[in-house]
């Protein structure tokens, strides 16, 4: 069941109602009930996976809380085991057993491992980053165990969060489903405001631009350099908007029964740094990375060698939560080579600006920032969405040669899409650099406030893309 | 009730929460109404481009011959040899890109209004393939389910609720909007010439023969597809109207026959209807300049393609 159906807001309609209408004390139920439903309407089999890592990490956290020393880190261990093996099982069985036969044909042997038709269960890196984040609270003695199985289970499966995201921490969420969420209209206004903004980014902009990033991403051999340099560029656009698109649905959809979810997207298109751009971009994962990888690590806290180490494993193990394939590992190690070489090469970029002056005209030097940010983002994003890395490489290639005239099939898709990212931009550049301004989605005025918002749902049946499917992020 | 409402744990009140639902809902509704009459004002105005020769295949044409069929019919059947030799009117009902549902859309809408003499339905491989592609790109004959109740069963085979959202007046123009306005500009009557529904293409083919080998090209078959195939000869046959199924010209090397191609051959022969197939026509299969690419033939081709089946018709049925 996806966000953008019309199976989905039937659900929305029935699951919010009876929550309002329930007792406070059966509520939890109806959702866990609900979630279920929503997770097997996917694949109903594997809700069997997710049935298996909550029973485990449920009786892991109370062991954890109930023991000490080695036994207590033993069991972290053992539930860590259990989350990442399936995970890894899943996600990268068939990868990693490729790469092995790859090896031994280099040495002229053959491999006898299987390779299994195994389909990945939906959002299973998104739920086991989540399940894995409370063992570890608990066993770090920042969250008491959740005795209560329903809710704990509730905990993992959340319907709005469940498949992509926001990966939330429990102390954030698990509080929440104790507490008694009065009906508010202004709050559930407010939830179905950032459920339309949500709409809008994945069907009028995202699967918009999506239609000619998919032909010139998908025919590589046929497109020509600007072609695919146009498509690398609107592809940066389509993955932000349908990522924070979900995000937003998410968001809005817990807002409405009166949940909060964690911020995940920041207008990231305005980084000015590549550094800055990850504390904008996916805020749940690159915190959660932060919190129990990089750190744990040693972070920055260690010799310099070491800390570009840190930096590199973080960001080459997020590629391959991504996905199991090459170019995912190689646009995390793109993103992480940036940071490294960006901290190499302060004290030089310092003097460049200091000699140029650049610094001293503070909007033409933001516009240059942000410009060289999202090109940078930009160009490793060939590598997430190119098919194999031949592809990307590829790509790279005929885009450094600059020729050809952009493909356009003769419909208006490339008006359409320039359209959209001007909305978009306009929008955000508001939120971003002019907060305190006239607004129209939060004006004072009633009439004008919703006129805003049916405008929005009138572009979304115009200009929406109805026939897009899924989102990107499903996949991981 | 009441009890139920005392249930909710309500802060600010629902009559307040239904006040500005009702409220957003209208604003919603005229917005959604005023747009929609808009476009449908300006849609079918148009008077050039796709969406007009699509308006007017359902709508004006009141030709005897009628040629059906996704892009091998619209860029490959010339109407002035046809009306040249056979005497009668002709009209090219062909689009580019649609599947079966939009062929038998048209005939139903036509034969509300008239009866054609002829119609020539062009069948190309694949035709009766598995997609979900086939009923999204239903999306243009969207403007028509108003005011076309005889269309309406084939359009809602696009979703279960495509009902529900054809109760949008917007909805049925998504993603149309710049279409419409350029199809009401004076510059697309020069940009999309066509003559009589035929798209001429230009372009010559230059490369050697490829072959195909649709033993191994097996797909699964859309049932709906097929039964839409019998009942257009179903009703061309109910209303009198001379039926030609035809395979244009390919410029491959066919090995077997298509999965599509055997079953629209065996249906038509169960139906006694003139299958004309011109898949391994040697002039054709000689010639690759007689091609725009590999599977349309340019406007050379055209010529002779029309002729030829002009021909055929003739030697066939001795009815002209």
């Amino acid at each position: 069941m996806i966000f953008n159906s019309f199976h989905f807001l039937f659900f929305f309609i029935i699951v919010t109602t009876l929550y309002f209408i329930l007792p406070h004390k059966k509520r939890w139920l109806l959702l866990l009930l609900s979630s279920c439903y929503f997770y097997m309407a996917f694949v109903p089999i594997y809700i069997l996976i997710l049935g298996f890592t909550i029973v485990v990490d449920y009786f892991a956290a109370i062991f954890i809380e109930n023991s000490a020393g080695k036994q207590r880190r033993l069991f972290l261990v053992g539930s860590l085991i259990a989350n990442i093996g399936i995970l890894c099982f899943f996600k990268y069985y068939n990868f990693i057993n490729t790469n092995f036969s790859f090896l031994l044909h280099g040495f002229g042997l053959s491999n006898p491992i299987p390779y299994l038709s195994i389909l990945l269960p939906i959002g299973l890196s998104f739920h086991t980053f989540q399940a894995m984040s409370y063992t570890i609270e608990v066993y770090r003695g920042k969250q008491k165990t959740e005795r209560h199985f329903g809710i704990y289970a509730l905990y993992v499966m959340f319907y709005p969060q469940l498949v992509a995201g926001p990966i939330e921490r429990p102390q954030n969420l698990l509080h929440q489903f104790r507490e008694k969420h009065t009906f508010d209209s202004d709050r559930v206004f407010e939830g179905l405001k950032i459920i339309i903004w949500g709409l809008f980014k994945k069907l009028v902009i995202a699967d918009r631009l999506g239609i000619y990033v998919n032909g010139a991403y998908n025919n590589v051999a046929q497109q020509n350099g600007m072609t695919l340099l146009l498509a690398t560029l609107f592809f940066s656009f389509q993955v932000y908007c349908d990522f924070s698109g979900y995000s937003d649905i998410a968001i809005g959809t817990a807002r409405v029964m009166g949940f909060n979810l964690m911020t995940n997207f920041r207008r990231p298109v305005f980084a000015k740094t590549t550094g800055e751009f990850w504390k904008r971009w996916h805020i749940s994962l690159s915190t959660w990375f932060k919190d129990y990888l990089y750190f744990p690590i040693g972070g920055s806290k260690v010799s310099v060698p070491r800390w570009y180490f840190n930096l590199m494993v973080v960001f080459l193990i997020s590629g391959l939560w991504h996905g199991a394939n090459w170019t995912y590992i190689i646009w995390g190690g793109i993103n992480g080579f940036y940071l490294v070489f960006a901290i190499i090469t302060k004290k030089y970029s310092d003097k460049f600006n200091s000699v140029t002056g650049i610094n001293k005209l503070p909007r033409l030097y933001l516009f240059f920032q942000i410009s060289i940010t999202f090109l940078l983002i930009s160009f490793s994003r060939i590598f997430f969405r190119a098919r194999t890395v031949k592809d990307a490489v590829t790509i790279i290639k005929k885009i450094l040669t600059f020729k050809g005239s952009v493909f356009n099939d003769g419909s208006a898709i490339i008006i359409y899409c320039f359209v959209a990212i001007f909305f978009l931009l306009t929008v955000e550049l508001k939120k971003e650099f002019y907060k305190g301004s006239f607004t129209l989605s939060h004006h004072q005025n009633f009439w004008v406030r919703n006129s805003y918002y049916s405008f929005l749902i009138i572009l979304i049946i115009l200009l929406g893309v109805f026939d897009g499917g899924q989102f990107i992020y499903f996949q991981f | 009730m009441i009890e139920v409402y005392k249930k909710l744990s309500i802060k600010k009140g629902y009559q307040y929460l239904l006040l500005k639902i009702a409220a957003f809902l209208l604003l919603a509704f005229i917005t959604d109404f005023i747009s929609g009459s808009i476009l449908r004002s300006f849609y079918f105005k148009q008077t050039s481009g796709w969406e007009y020769r699509t308006k007017y295949s359902i709508d004006g044409t009141r030709a005897d011959v009628l040629i059906f069929g996704a892009s091998r019919a619209q860029q490959q059947y010339n109407p002035l040899y046809f009306e040249e030799r056979l005497h009668q009117s002709c009209y090219n009902v062909g689009r580019d890109g649609e599947p079966f549902f939009y062929y038998y859309a048209v005939l139903k809408a036509v034969l509300k209004r008239y009866t054609p003499k002829i119609i020539i339905l062009d069948i190309e491989n694949g035709v009766f393939k598995e997609s979900q592609d086939s009923y999204d790109r239903m999306s243009i004959l969207l403007p028509f389910y108003k005011s076309h109740p005889e269309m309406r069963s084939i359009i809602e085979l696009r979703s279960p609720f495509e009902k529900l959202k054809l109760q949008s007046q917007i909805y049925p123009f998504n993603s149309m909007l710049f279409k419409i306005a350029i199809g009401n500009t004076e510059m697309n009557k020069k940009r999309n010439q066509d003559i009589k529904g035929y798209v001429e293409l230009r372009r010559v083919l230059d490369e050697p023969i490829r072959t195909v080998d649709f033993l191994k090209n097996k797909y699964a078959i859309d049932s709906n597809k097929v039964n839409f195939y019998r009942s257009f000869i179903k009703d061309c046959k109910q209303a009198n109207v001379k039926l030609y199924i035809v395979c244009s010209p390919y410029f491959i090397h066919a090995v077997g026959t298509d999965i599509s191609m055997t079953i629209a051959k065996e249906i038509a022969g169960e139906n006694n209807i003139d299958f004309v197939d011109f898949a391994k026509d040697e002039i054709f299969l000689n010639n690759s300049k007689l091609f725009d690419d590999t599977v349309h033939i340019n406007v050379a081709g055209s010529k002779i393609f029309s002729n030829k089946l002009i021909d055929t018709m003739i030697l066939k049925n001795k009815i002209f």
